[in-house]
């Protein structure tokens, strides 16, 4: 019994050992964006975000891709010296739901106090966490560009103490914009297909709920009908009670609103239950090019949403498809078609945000790059780069003043943009479920 | 609306009935309330995606390979993890629970966070039934779900094999006079119920996409109709598979579906606070409370 | 019958450890030492790590006070191990604890000085009540119901939206400095460590532990075992809602992340690996396990997997845990000695 014992102890240990081993090896290749252009000393970027999840995963790409470029040529010149940049990232696991903020501070912290980063990209994933952690940012003083959390509480705690916060900056979609983007989106398919019954389901969670609501207000103000609007807990896989109930009322358009994985099961239960309504929406595993695949072609005719460009090429903004090219050369086809709709875009270019600041600046002191960064003016992937007051990029509908989110149409294995106007490349086409 | 529900109503309860099978079998027969459920489950549900992505092997062939596979681990647990602890029923639980942690997280580690997971339906396509309509694959999930109980209830009486392991679960010592042997018992009922549960992820996830987190919500899921129902009877579990189900659809129909997930944590407190043997459950009761 | 030697191990308390049992006037120095070394050296270490602020740096002093948080957990678990009640949930009392204070300081702007207090014990208290009802559960039917109730109370703050919902609540008042946090939490793990294990050295404590031993004979002896096991839980809950109250405070934030399975988890694995039942077994897991996930940080989700398996290593091959181990190993020594063998004996 006792040698049984000690064989078990030994059995784990070795375990453990070849599991330590196994994510040591996998750890170091995560860190990319080396420096051996030159010798002077790098400039350091930090990333702490949930890299397990596939927003903070992707965004980590899209920065190493910028990083790349950016040391391609040699790097930036700060006071006379050609400098490198380099990554140092952390994994904060926020994407897990059993995570207390305070691990996810406490990773960020870890990165802050230890690798002494000159800047923050992409940030914190979930919105609480990024509330929490502005506090942090303006203990230490670092410019912090985030580009994932989309909580319209950023702008409001930024103007709660600008001094002591005005080192956060956010370069992401907010759940503001996205009501206007799904309002306009609504008045655009209403006014082509004479639409007017709307049925709106969503998950229970803040910047959902939010976007439910407000999405909700529009339409009943502009001559629609909403039959129903339901909430669905994080984790529910049951949707046939409002699917029964937008059937029954005659929806011809059904609003989704959820980042979950079990929102896949919406789509396909909609499509079984033969609901004959538009779907138009966001529903996060239909948003990546593969999507057609994993549902096996039923994500024909949805409308759904990137929120940001970057990830869904769109012609009318030229770097949004040499991004795409590059992110396939670097990374794999593969991944490319994995992307999500979330985050990479802003945080690729929120790459030549900061190094365009900090060559203004001509500094990394952190209140001079602030400065520089308020008076960003530039062409991006996701379209015109301009900040507000607040900080926050500005989204709009055309790609030439502001940044843009876009919907889409999946028509035969491919995502079309329909949506704004200056980057539709098709109208939107009833599926043929519809057209009876 | 009405026929919705009843139909919805059924397949909620089945789904319910197939996810809690694998967890109450283990249980009852050999005692060990194994937390690993949500593990093996979401386990069996890579395993098959990998079989047939990775490797290439055909889906009718994935599937009866990854039920063996999950059984296989199921003894496996046994043996490494629970044999040594048995009867210890605070060490059980949180080996079971260290165990399926373990294989969840490891998951994620792996990279198995991404959209892309799916397993295909048995059979495509929909049908319409009292004008509501409803494809195959939820339909098959009733069958399914149906067919297993029967098949347990069975065995679980008329079959020896069936009767030395109940024998086992209501009075070991006295099983164990009349020559069954304690250990492959309850590694038998282990391996039975992790088949089980593959076979209930594979009937189950083809609905949506595979998702680490649905391995917690399986495991509460398992737990609350186990417990409602009593968590030796296999009566009880169908019955509170249906009360819960049903529950579900009614409380989404004509309520309100966010409430959905939070009735099986509420169905299982109150029952664990009020009657924590189950509505079926008899024989523990003495046992459960002073 | 020929009898044959074997060889078998013995343990013998060291002379050193006979010696210092009962009578103190007559001991020497050295004697002294042995008894209270390893004590002071806890406590002396665990007071002068915030002075070392310049040389660990901001980072580690936060990892010392959540090692203390889960500590505290850990010790009221173990607490609620000795009773004989099995909690999965410790993140009950740590959640209400946390929304308690949180709620107290936004509702009423009261500073953390008044909050905390009362949010542990009037936390306590609630938690009470709330377990009133199940405690006269055994075996894994009470561990299945705390396992629950965290899950539930998320879900229903995520679904009815009070207390801040999801978003939580942000922005409450912080604590002074880093270095008065260290203190204060230190000196109450500390407190609660010793108080807890002189607790059981009481006739009180005796009773605690001969409800887990056997509750029937102790409701044969005429005691109210509901009523103990009520006082327990409160005073179980104390230390946990403190925890819950001060990182609340300290993190200037409380949403549902606060009853995280975290929460539940690594006070559990701290009790397991230090040994349950020694208050000071719980303190020393949660000394080794924190800090060691913060150095495997860069694993990422690994180190849960990691957790798991030392977890499982622990309650299946060494349940007794590393503290009685280590305090075996103080007070007595082994040796071989030799034996006679019955037939058949092996």
């Amino acid at each position: 019994m006792k040698k049984r014992i000690s064989g078990l102890v030994l059995f784990g240990v070795v375990l453990i050992g070849l599991l330590i081993i196994a994510g040591c090896g996998q750890s170091n290749t995560s860190t990319g964006g080396d420096s051996k252009t030159s010798e002077a000393k790098p400039i350091v970027i930090g990333v702490a975000t949930a890299l397990g999840s596939i927003e903070g995963a992707d965004s980590l790409r899209a920065v190493e891709l910028a990083v790349e470029e950016v040391n391609a040529g040699g790097g930036i010149t700060v006071k006379g010296e050609k400098r490198p940049l380099k990554i140092v990232s952390i994994d904060t696991r926020e994407h897990e739901p059993g995570l207390p903020v305070h691990d996810a501070l406490a990773a960020l912290e870890k990165l802050i106090t230890q690798e002494k980063p000159d800047a923050m990209l992409v940030g914190s994933f979930r919105s609480e966490v990024m509330l929490s952690a502005m506090d942090l940012i303006a203990k230490y003083k670092v410019p912090n560009i985030v580009s994932i959390a989309m909580t319209p509480e950023f702008e409001k705690k930024l103007q709660t103490n600008y001094e002591n916060y005005k080192y956060n900056f956010r370069m992401g979609l907010t759940s503001a914009n996205l009501v206007q983007y799904l309002s306009k989106t609504m008045d655009f398919i209403g006014k082509e297909h004479g639409f007017k019954k709307a049925y709106i389901v969503n998950q229970e969670v803040l910047w959902a709920e939010g976007t439910a609501k407000g999405v909700k207000k529009y339409l009943e103000a502009n001559g629609w009908q909403v039959i129903g609007k339901d909430t669905y807990a994080t984790g529910a896989s049951d949707f046939s009670a409002s699917l029964t109930k937008a059937k029954n009322g005659g929806a011809e358009v059904i609003i989704p609103i959820f980042d979950m994985p079990q929102s896949g099961v919406l789509l396909k239960q909609a499509r079984s239950m033969k609901v004959p309504a538009l779907m138009a929406g966001f529903i996060s595993p239909a948003a990546p090019d593969s999507a057609w695949k994993t549902f096996d072609g039923e994500v024909d005719g949805l409308v759904n949403f990137v929120f940001e460009i970057g990830p869904l090429p769109v012609k009318a903004v030229n770097k949004s498809m040499t991004f795409n090219d590059n992110f396939g050369k670097k990374f794999g086809v593969d991944q490319q078609a994995k992307m999500g709709g979330h985050g990479p875009g802003p945080a690729y270019d929120s790459v030549f945000v900061l190094t365009d600041a900090i060559k203004r600046a001509d500094s990394l002191e952190a209140n001079a790059v602030v400065d520089a960064l308020k008076k960003t003016d530039m062409e991006g992937v996701i379209g015109k780069i301009k900040f507000n007051e607040n900080h926050q990029v500005i989204y709009d509908i055309d790609p030439k003043t502001s940044a843009i989110g876009s919907a889409f149409q999946w028509v035969d294995g491919k995502r079309i943009p329909v949506f704004p106007e200056a980057a539709a490349e098709a109208k939107i086409k009833l599926p043929e479920f519809m057209n009876k | 609306m009405e026929a919705s529900v009843l139909i919805f109503g059924l397949v909620n309860s089945a789904t319910l009935m197939l996810v809690a099978l694998g967890f109450s079998l283990i249980f009852g027969l050999s005692g060990v309330a194994n937390l690993a459920h949500g593990g093996i489950y979401l386990f069996s549900g890579y395993v098959t995606w990998m079989l047939m992505n990775y490797l290439g092997v055909p889906f009718l062939l994935a599937v009866p390979l990854t039920i063996i596979i999950a059984g296989v681990l199921g003894a496996l647990i046994y043996w490494v993890a629970l044999k040594r602890v048995r009867g210890l029923h605070l060490s059980e639980v949180i080996a079971t629970f260290a165990v399926g942690v373990a294989i969840l997280e490891l998951f994620r580690w792996m990279g198995f966070v991404t959209y892309e997971f799916t397993l295909p339906v048995f059979i495509k396509g929909s049908v319409d039934i009292a004008g509501v309509s409803i494809d195959y694959q939820r339909l098959l999930i009733i069958g399914i779900g149906l067919l297993l109980a029967f098949a347990l209830w069975v065995f679980s009486r008329y079959t020896k094999m069936g009767l030395a392991l109940r024998g086992m679960a209501q009075d070991e010592y006295t099983a164990l006079s009349i020559g069954i042997d304690s250990d492959w018992a309850a590694a038998l009922s282990m391996a039975l119920g992790s088949a089980i549960a593959a076979i209930a992820a594979i009937s189950i996830l083809p609905l949506g996409i595979i998702s680490i987190n649905m391995g917690y919500e399986v495991l509460i899921m398992a737990l609350a109709v186990s417990v409602v129902g009593g968590l030796e009877s296999i009566t009880g579990l169908v019955v509170a598979s249906i009360i819960l189900g049903f529950a579900k659809t009614i409380t989404g129909t004509y309520f309100d579906p966010k409430w959905m997930e939070v009735i099986y944590l509420f169905a299982l407190v109150l029952v664990l606070a009020i009657k924590p043997s189950g509505l079926f459950g008899k024989f523990k009761e003495l046992e459960e409370r002073v | 019958m020929s009898a044959k030697v074997g060889y078998r191990k013995e343990r013998l308390d060291r002379g050193i450890k006979a010696r210092t049992d009962d009578i103190f006037a007559i001991s020497t120095y050295r004697e002294i030492l042995y008894l209270i070394l390893p004590r002071v050296f806890v406590i002396a270490g665990l007071l002068i790590f915030p002075l070392l602020g310049d040389f660990t740096g901001v980072y580690w002093q936060n990892v010392i006070v959540i090692t203390c948080t889960i500590a505290l957990l850990a010790l009221s678990w173990d607490l609620l191990h000795s009773v004989g009640l099995v909690s999965l949930g410790q993140a009950v009392f740590f959640g209400v604890g946390a929304y308690i204070t949180g709620f107290l300081a936004q509702q009423f702007g009261l500073p953390p000085l008044v909050t905390i207090p009362l949010a542990t014990v009037f936390g306590a208290l609630v938690c009470t009540m709330l377990l009133y009802p199940v405690l006269r559960l055994r075996g894994v039917y009470f561990g299945l119901i705390t396992f629950a109730l965290p899950l539930l109370f998320m879900r229903i703050i995520e679904t009815t939206k009070v207390l801040g919902g999801t978003e939580g609540m942000s922005g409450l008042p912080a604590l002074p400095s880093i270095a008065i946090s260290l203190y204060i939490i230190i000196t109450i793990t500390l407190v609660c460590v010793f108080g807890f294990q002189r607790l059981f050295e009481t006739d009180y404590g005796l009773v605690l532990k001969a409800i887990k031993d056997n509750d029937r004979s102790v409701i044969a002896a005429g005691f109210n075992i509901s009523w103990f096991k009520a006082q327990a839980v409160f005073i179980a809950a104390l230390p946990a809602t403190f925890a819950g109250a001060f990182l609340t405070h300290h993190y200037q934030f409380v949403g549902i992340p606060a009853f995280a399975t975290d929460y539940s988890i690594l006070p559990l694995a701290s009790a397991i690996v230090g040994g349950p039942g020694s208050f000071f077994g719980a303190m020393l897991g949660a000394f080794l396990l924190v800090p060691l996930s913060e150095l495997l940080r860069d694993l990422g989700t690994l180190r849960i997997v990691i957790y798991s398996v030392i977890l499982l290593i622990f309650v299946v091959g060494l349940p007794e845990g590393l503290y009685p181990y280590l305090r075996r190993k103080y007070f007595q020594f082994e040796r071989v000695v030799s034996m006679e063998l019955e037939e058949g004996g092996k």
